[in-house]
């Protein structure tokens, strides 16, 4: 038997859309893995490595993880454009082998390429027919979608002539013009503008609030911070942590910029020195103390020694600053390395 | 129901393509040029134009498969437009014969289109009774690239656009010898003789649809052959299609 073709907890799977129960998850993977064999070398390179994952309906969750983590892979193995290795997933209850597991899914993948001879009325009553709306119904959802992404001033325009941001409104459009329940988003403010970006915010937004499911990989912290749930951060092919965004950051060490003036000249007492860094410019003296936790310590210092502080400001530790800690590889290669071999592969 | 609409996309695609458009413009103009030749044909020009004209709406049609059918499936993958598709409700050999309905649907078109202006020009000389004679060197015509489609689109779904032109190229050329393959098979001694016999079973058996001579004299092809010849297709395109989608079946898209 396939490894999709049965439940998790060994019942085989009923098939059929109304025998899956409404509390089954809406996105379920147990085990799910995928390697590449190099076609020359022969060498296994794994992509995703026994990823046990549940996404409850309703839920919106990021997928995070620097280049090459194996995010992409994992939503392409979710939406059947990768077969797994081994192991099994389950989208609102359809084993991913099925067709019928993609009917109520909209995905939208990183950098999105379209027919160039349609135009964007033409793209999306193509694809609304495909997601098995009616022609009359996909031609009206088609206008009312592209005037919903921004593009529907020029609806019989070749996609030819279309922007990267337009394409990538466009991309969105198409995932969600048939009503998903379930949203699969692949680095969805990749080449948008601000205002892009704060529409396709405001698109997941309306899609949480409707009770649709989003699963989306971003690198972009803010974004993250604002739309998800929970996040699970995958480092190396594998899943290394599920948690809030909020249980995330507030567990990392933040940096604070001390920003002053009238201490040109001012050496950093041994105490700090290990935390406390100084970058001098023109009209200022920063310092950058990498414990927020000796704050106080540090301003202390600084006014014993005459400083005028004039600004302090908390300094959000990068995602990428996170996945190195979560891996415990900061400073070191491994992870690039192991992530430049699943690119390679 | 997903496979019209592909193959409603891909005619779409294949006639908005301006090669298509190209190739019959000139496929029309050559089969004009032959009202030049038939002055020289020393009462031969009914055959000549005949032939000629048949002979063009089989090759030009074969330059169409070439340029845009090698590339159907492995220009989608390239260019990643396939994603959008497969993500969808569509089961993969659902695309592939989509894919193969929409350019065949096309070549149909181009073969029709070119018989036609074959007919005018042998109307323009006082033939025009050779009608029924053009259409059905038409159809099978049209017949022929549907077989050649079915590889175009075997070859385009499993490796790059320039090995399947070639391979779809090799499989035409060979194809046209099949019936010559079969009878050196026959005198062949072992070995030889198991390995032709395979070649000549596996290569479309094309001579079955080439019935220009017949047509160029005027006389029709039998309504058996015809039938025979549209059953040879059929079965020979459902073997084909078959064995792209078990392989497609299984290919990742990265």
């Amino acid at each position: 038997m396939h490894p999709t073709e049965s439940h998790p907890d060994g019942r085989p799977f009923p098939g059929r859309p109304s025998a899956v129960t409404a509390r089954e998850p809406a996105i379920r993977t147990v085990g799910l893995s995928k390697s590449y064999r190099h076609p020359w070398t022969g060498r296994v390179v794994p992509g995703v490595e026994d990823l046990n994952l549940e996404v409850e309906r309703g839920e919106v969750m990021g997928c995070l993880g620097p280049n090459g983590a194996g995010k992409t892979t994992t939503l392409k193995l979710l939406t059947g454009l990768l077969k797994p290795t081994r192991g099994s997933a389950w989208l609102l209850g359809e084993p991913i082998t099925r067709v019928e597991s993609r009917r109520r899914l909209g995905f939208l993948p990183e950098q999105p390429y379209f027919y160039e001879y349609l135009s964007g009325i033409e793209y999306l009553e193509f694809v609304g027919q495909l997601s098995g709306l009616h022609a009359q119904d996909a031609h009206e959802r088609a206008r009312r979608w592209l005037g919903r992404v921004g593009l529907g001033q020029r609806p019989h325009l070749v996609l030819r002539k279309y922007s990267k941001g337009m394409l990538q409104r466009l991309g969105l459009g198409a995932a969600l013009m048939h009503d998903p329940e379930l949203l699969i988003l692949d680095e969805p403010m990749s080449g948008l503008d601000p205002f892009g970006r704060r529409d396709v915010r405001d698109l997941i937004l309306e899609q949480r609030g409707r009770g649709t499911t989003v699963l989306f990989s971003s690198h972009i912290l803010p974004d993250v911070e604002t739309l998800c749930d929970r996040v699970a951060i995958v480092m190396a092919g594998r899943l290394t942590r599920m948690a809030t965004v909020g249980d995330i950051v507030s567990g990392s060490r933040q940096r604070v910029e001390i920003r002053c003036a009238g201490v040109p000249l001012l050496e950093i007492t041994p105490a700090l020195a290990d935390v406390l860094e100084r970058q001098d410019h023109s009209h200022e003296t920063v310092f950058m103390l990498d414990d927020d936790t000796r704050l106080n310590e540090a301003i202390e210092w600084l006014l014993r020694r005459g400083a005028r502080i004039r600004a302090v400001a908390p300094q959000r530790t990068s995602l990428e600053d996170l996945f190195l800690d979560a891996a415990g590889a900061r400073g070191g290669s491994k992870v690039e390395a192991q992530s430049d071999d699943r690119r390679s592969a | 129901m997903t496979v019209p609409l592909i193959a409603r996309n891909t005619f779409r695609e294949a006639t908005r393509d301006r090669v298509l458009a190209g190739v019959v413009i000139a496929g029309g103009v050559v089969i004009l040029g032959t009202q030049l030749l038939h002055t020289l044909a020393l009462g031969e020009g009914r055959r000549l134009t005949t032939d000629l004209g048949l002979t063009t709406i089989s090759l030009f049609g074969l330059l169409i498969v070439l340029l845009v059918g090698t590339s159907l499936v492995a220009k989608e993958i390239e260019r990643r437009t396939i994603f959008n598709l497969l993500v969808r409700p569509i089961s993969r050999p659902a695309y592939l014969v989509g894919k193969w309905l929409g350019l065949s649907g096309a070549l149909w078109v181009v073969a029709g289109s070119l018989g036609l202006v074959l007919w005018g020009v042998l109307a323009l000389q006082g033939h025009g009774a050779m009608g029924p004679a053009v259409l059905e060197g038409a159809y099978l015509a049209g017949l022929e690239l549907t077989v050649i489609t079915a590889l175009a689109v075997l070859f385009s779904a499993l490796s790059t656009p320039v090995l399947s032109a070639l391979y779809t190229l090799g499989f035409y050329a060979v194809g046209q010898w099949s019936w010559d393959l079969r009878e050196f098979a026959r005198q062949a001694p072992g070995a030889l003789k198991s390995t032709l016999e395979v070649v000549a079973n596996l290569v479309p058996n094309l001579p079955v649809f080439n019935m220009r001579a017949l047509a160029a004299s005027g006389e029709p092809t039998t309504v058996y052959h015809l039938v025979l010849a549209t059953l040879y297709a059929l079965v020979y395109c459902g073997c084909v299609l078959a064995l792209a989608s078990a392989a497609f079946e299984s290919r990742d898209f990265k």
